[in-house]
């Protein structure tokens, strides 16, 4: 039995293999996530080690103290103590601080990098662990002298000599310095990571850095011979003062490496992971009509192999082993485009952040593998499932003769489906207005519900809407004769068209949501804020917290400027405790006259009073209030980010809207408890008839001392919320790329197996006289029935789904409005057609170069 | 309409044969005589590898794929063994179907005499499944009349029915020949079905090795058995 399926597998590879295809996609991308977090963190691990290579114990503080401000340090005499321990051969004190942030000598613009730190350091001459060393110039000498590391002389076009501004952030201030020197890191390598360094006079970066001289943010400790790392770590334990411990160099390599590999797992994670899902979904519809177009074509051989007295477990199992192994096979060549997929990433992203990471090889890990096998074999089994079980129900009888196979009725699919339907809609709509407390896994419940009754339901709507369609693309006798076959079918023409419909279901949706966020941020931006200019400030150097932004002096600058009517800057910081739990979501803000962001932003009171804030005082949107049980006059305990809990009364709640939802105000006077004094942004208003384009270049002169910060119109304000939407509508798109590939797929062999049914037909219609460009627009044509019929009903899903979100999103004050993007949706059906073109293509040819006689001669 | 004396064919071993237009022709032989092959290359569905055919005064031999296209929906009309009508249509569409892809309106006149003829009036809104053998063959032949080709192919025509309904088809093909001139190619083995053409060509080994005007079944039968001891049996 088995030998006999296997053989007759073999012979069916083409049309096996267009169900490979789906499951290599979404294997592919399930294992390349791994591979490429694996493999990259391998090279950063590699990375690690080659920097503390000569480090055998640091002395850093602990992870709970890191965050502590001031945070704690080393004393000179602290450093030198560590340095006294038996078997210490070399002990240098640790001088750093991050978002030290060089400027371009050309153009005086701030060198940013790609995420990577931008580091600042003190010395005091040449690194005792060798992991820079001088490649032109000297070390600094003077306060007043920098050297910088190669990558950060080439992106800030700095040479030897030149006058190089420098954002120094623990004093908010930019300052000129010479650059005496530049570095190389161990191995000749310009950086790291795409890093930028500075080095400074190590007194003078302890002042600057720490307040004080003699001060160090840990300890590096090298070892004499014949003395291990663990034993050193212990020698120097009972000297490790409070908020500090003494790690050996693997150890905190590995810690490093963990957290590396652990926020690129992330990130692999969540982009990698709606492809593999998406592929995978669209996957089993492909692989379940593949199977169905097998047991279909074999029905003889089955009964054949019933009527010698296989019994119904044999059959259903000889097709199952099918299943097994071309999933076995599609998981195998997946897993090996994978791991192409992240060696292809690896080197993608690392050129992307400027980083010369050193090759560490490609990982592939159990995981990776066993999750390959894992999915993909289960995907197909469950896909053929159905299949299968079909192929069992084949009398013996049908061996012996032709026994039609006539079309099931759609009542008990389309009561099926019904049932599935209603429900999961009823579902989605509950959950979405929160009815019963019902949540996200109720919402996916019904989603998936709603999307299975409907898939059920499709075969039934075929006719009616596939028939629509026919009649917009069905033109002369061999278009109607291709909607006629498209019709003819309809659980195949669902089945085959579901594949895309649940791509087009996913981006439609998506694209009413986001639609409906920009128009909402549009309307709310140009209705609510009455400011010409907005002052931003880029987060990419760690969130806000009162240590990134521009000072209040900076502020008071451009209240000063002519033609400027009111500035208001917010204070903001994310890190606090409130209530005795997490802050709003939307950041605790501190303002310093609420009385004018009240006009500049047409804050509604909803209880009690929109002014000034006393320094004990607080404001709340009604989101916030509401869902944290507050009232006007409760007193509300907050700990910002240093300075322990204080009570502030709640003195009053604001309209939420899009942009104020989930937010508090403070009042200036907690800025103080903030991590740093600097605001993150301010909104700029101008005197009646002022040109923001006049006052723009000023304000901008007057933070071009703050590198993160940029000057803007409203439409930059704009811009920046919905910049975040267009990226993530690009990755949609892709995702419907790859969803149409394998709806395309799915099509070509549905078409495939019409074709080879229909031969006599062909030949018929040929030998009556049809032209060879006749068949070919026939097959094409059904194929555009079929592409189009899917994408119709995924957009009209989409267009329900998206409603239905968006209106839950209204009621919780995201969004004020919905937004239909019919340009996209059309766009979207304009693909579809090319896809069925596409998809028509081969199997047309295949149907035009029929041999007619051979198709008309029987037996 | 079909011609007469210019339609040559060479076909098979050296086969030179006339089919007069306005007639019924049945060419039988036994299986493997090359019958089947002969009205093939009659109709352009195959290609002969030496010698030429005439189907009036158009030469079916050397003609392109868009030339024999062009012939087939033009000039010649088929009635297949399997009626061969498309599952999707209704008789009236499968009837109409050579016009429609030939892109022209049926003459209503004849299209009437047609329905009638064959007896399909009440029928002609139901699909091939809805209809008996014996229906969807008469549907066959209409699609094939309605189109009024020179000559009409017909493949074993009574092959999948029953003697009464056979007899009802083969009838209507001698009346379309009588009544209304048509011309009418038969490939047959049935010696009661020949005996309704005016003329029967015998075959075998891909020669023709007798021919008979006027043929009775049994005389038909007689020499179908003369011809088994003749060439060894089929």
């Amino acid at each position: 039995m088995l030998r006999a399926s296997l053989k007759s597998l073999f012979s069916r590879k083409l049309r096996l293999t267009l169900a490979i295809v789906a499951i290599v996609l979404g294997v592919s991308f399930l294992s390349g996530a791994f591979v490429l977090s694996d493999s990259l963190t391998a090279r950063f691990e590699k990375l690690l080690r080659s920097i503390n290579q000569n480090v055998a114990v640091q002395v850093m503080p602990t992870e709970e103290a890191a965050d502590d401000d001031p945070q704690p340090l080393l004393t000179q005499q602290q450093v030198d103590a560590l340095a006294q321990v038996p078997g210490v051969a070399t002990a240098q004190g640790d001088v750093t601080a991050l978002g030290v942030i060089p400027f371009d000598v050309r153009d005086g613009k701030p060198v940013t990098t790609q995420g990577a730190p931008q580091i600042g350091g003190g010395v005091t001459g040449d690194d005792p662990f060798a992991l820079v060393s001088i490649a032109d110039g000297r070390w600094p000498t003077a306060e007043t002298e920098v050297t910088i590391s190669r990558y950060t002389a080439e992106q800030a076009h700095a040479a030897v000599g030149d006058r190089l501004k420098v954002y120094l952030p623990e004093v908010n201030e930019a300052r000129e310095f010479t650059l005496v020197g530049i570095v190389a890191y161990e191995g000749d390598r310009d950086s790291l990571a795409g890093e930028t360094l500075i080095l400074f006079q190590e007194a003078f970066a302890q002042r600057t850095f720490y307040g004080a001289e003699g001060r160090f943010s840990g300890a590096y400790l090298g070892t004499e011979p014949g003395v291990t790392q663990e034993q050193l770590r212990d020698r120097v334990a009972p000297l490790v003062p409070a908020g500090f411990e003494a790690k050996t160099g693997e150890q905190a390599n590995e810690d490093a490496a963990n957290e590396v590999q652990e926020g690129l797992s992330a990130v692999t994670t969540y982009f990698f992971g709606p492809f593999a899902i998406v592929a995978l979904l669209v996957g089993i519809f492909l692989i379940f009509n593949t199977f169905n177009i097998l047991v279909a074509q074999r029905a003889k051989e089955l009964a054949l192999f019933r009527a010698m007295g296989a019994s119904w477990g044999q059959v259903t199992s000889s097709v199952l082993v099918e299943a097994v192994l071309v999933g076995v096979v599609g998981s195998t060549l997946g897993l090996l485009a994978g791991i192409g997929l992240g060696m292809a990433g690896s080197s993608a992203l690392t050129s992307f952040i400027g980083a010369q990471l050193p090759g560490a090889g490609i990982q592939v890990g159990a995981t990776p593998i066993i999750l390959a096998y894992a999915v993909g074999v289960l995907v197909t089994v469950i896909a053929a499932f159905v299949p299968a079980v079909r192929a069992s129900a084949v009398p013996p009888l049908a061996a012996m003769r032709d026994v039609a196979r006539p079309d099931k009725p759609l009542l008990a699919l389309s009561i099926a489906g019904t049932a599935l339907a209603v429900p999961g809609a009823a579902l989605t709509g509950a959950a979405l207005t929160g009815i019963g407390g019902l949540t996200l896994p109720a919402l996916l419940i019904g989603v998936l519900l709603f999307f299975l009754g409907v898939t059920l339901l499709s075969p039934l709507l075929t006719r009616p809407l596939a028939g629509l369609i026919g009649r917009a693309v069905g033109w002369g006798i061999s278009g109607q004769l291709g909607v006629r076959n498209a019709l003819r079918n309809p659980r195949r023409t669902a089945v085959t068209a579901a594949a895309l419909m649940i791509g087009v279901t996913l981006v439609s949706t998506a694209s009413v949501l986001a639609a409906s966020f920009n128009k909402t941020i549009d309307e709310t931006i140009s209705s609510t804020i009455g400011a010409e200019i907005v002052i931003q400030t880029n987060s990419t150097q760690g969130p806000p917290d009162g240590t990134i932004g521009f000072s209040s002096e900076a502020i008071d600058e451009v209240r000063a400027l002519p033609g400027v009517d009111q500035a208001v800057p917010f204070y903001l910081t994310v890190d606090a405790r409130v209530d005795n739990g997490s802050p709003p979501f939307g950041g605790v803000f501190a303002i310093d006259d609420l009385a004018v962001a009240r006009d500049m932003f047409a804050l509604k009171a909803v209880e009690g009073d929109l002014r000034t804030l006393g320094p004990d005082e607080v404001v709340a949107d009604q989101n916030t209030a509401d869902s944290r049980g507050w009232s006007v006059g409760d007193a509300i305990p907050v700990e910002l980010n240093k300075g322990g809990e204080r009570p502030y009364r709640l003195v009053g709640v604001y309209e939420s809207t899009p942009i104020w939802t989930d937010t508090m105000i403070l009042p200036q006077a907690a800025v103080s408890n903030f991590n740093g004094p600097l605001a993150f942004q301010a909104y700029v208003s101008l005197d009646d008839g002022t040109d923001p384009g006049t006052v723009i270049p000023e304000v901008e002169s007057i933070m071009s001392d703050y590198p993160l910060v940029t000057v803007g119109d409203r439409s930059s304000l704009i811009d920046q919320f919905t910049s975040f939407t267009d990226i993530a509508l690009g990755i949609i798109s892709v995702l419907l790329g790859v969803a149409i590939v394998i709806a395309l797929l799915g099509i070509l062999n549905t078409l495939l197996l019409s074709i080879y049914e229909r031969t006599r037909e062909l030949g018929m219609l040929r030998a009556v006289g049809m032209s060879r460009g006749g068949v070919t627009r026939m097959v094409g044509t059904e194929s555009v029935v079929m592409a189009v019929f899917g994408c119709v009903l995924g957009i009209v899903m989409g267009i329900a789904l998206g409603v239905a979100i968006a209106t839950a999103l209204i009621d919780r004050d995201f969004l004020t409005t919905i937004a239909i993007p019919w340009v996209s949706l059309i766009v979207f059906v304009l693909i579809a057609v090319v896809a069925g073109v596409l998809a028509a293509l081969w199997p047309a040819r295949r149907a035009a170069r029929l041999n007619v006689l051979a198709a008309i001669a029987y037996e | 309409m079909y011609g007469s004396g210019e339609a040559q064919v060479i076909a098979l071993r050296g086969v030179s044969v006339d089919l007069e237009r306005g007639r019924y022709t049945a060419i039988m032989g036994p299986s493997g005589s090359g019958k089947s092959t002969l009205m093939h290359c009659l109709a352009g569905l195959d290609t002969v590898t030496r010698g030429q055919v005439f189907i009036g005064e158009t030469q079916v031999t050397g003609l392109g794929d868009a030339g024999l296209t062009r012939l087939r929906r033009d000039k010649v009309g088929f009635i297949f063994q399997q009626f061969n009508l498309l599952p999707t249509l209704t008789a009236q569409e499968n009837i109409l179907l050579p016009l429609s892809i030939a892109g022209r309106k049926a003459d209503p006149d004849w299209y009437k005499t047609v329905i009638e003829t064959v007896n399909l009036s009440d029928r002609l809104g139901h699909r091939p499944s809805q209809l008996s053998g014996g229906q969807q063959q008469r549907v066959a032949c209409a699609r094939a009349l309605v189109a009024r080709p020179e000559v009409i192919f017909a493949d074993e025509p009574t092959g999948n029915l029953d003697s009464r309904s056979g007899a009802e088809v083969l009838g209507f093909l001698r009346n379309s020949v009588r009544e209304y001139g048509q011309t009418i190619v038969m490939v047959t083995h049935d010696p009661a079905a020949a005996s309704y053409a005016d003329r029967v060509i015998f075959l075998g080994d891909g020669q023709i090795v007798d021919e008979m005007t006027e043929p009775t079944a049994e005389a038909v039968l007689d020499k179908l058995k003369g011809l088994d001891v003749g060439t060894g049996g089929a």
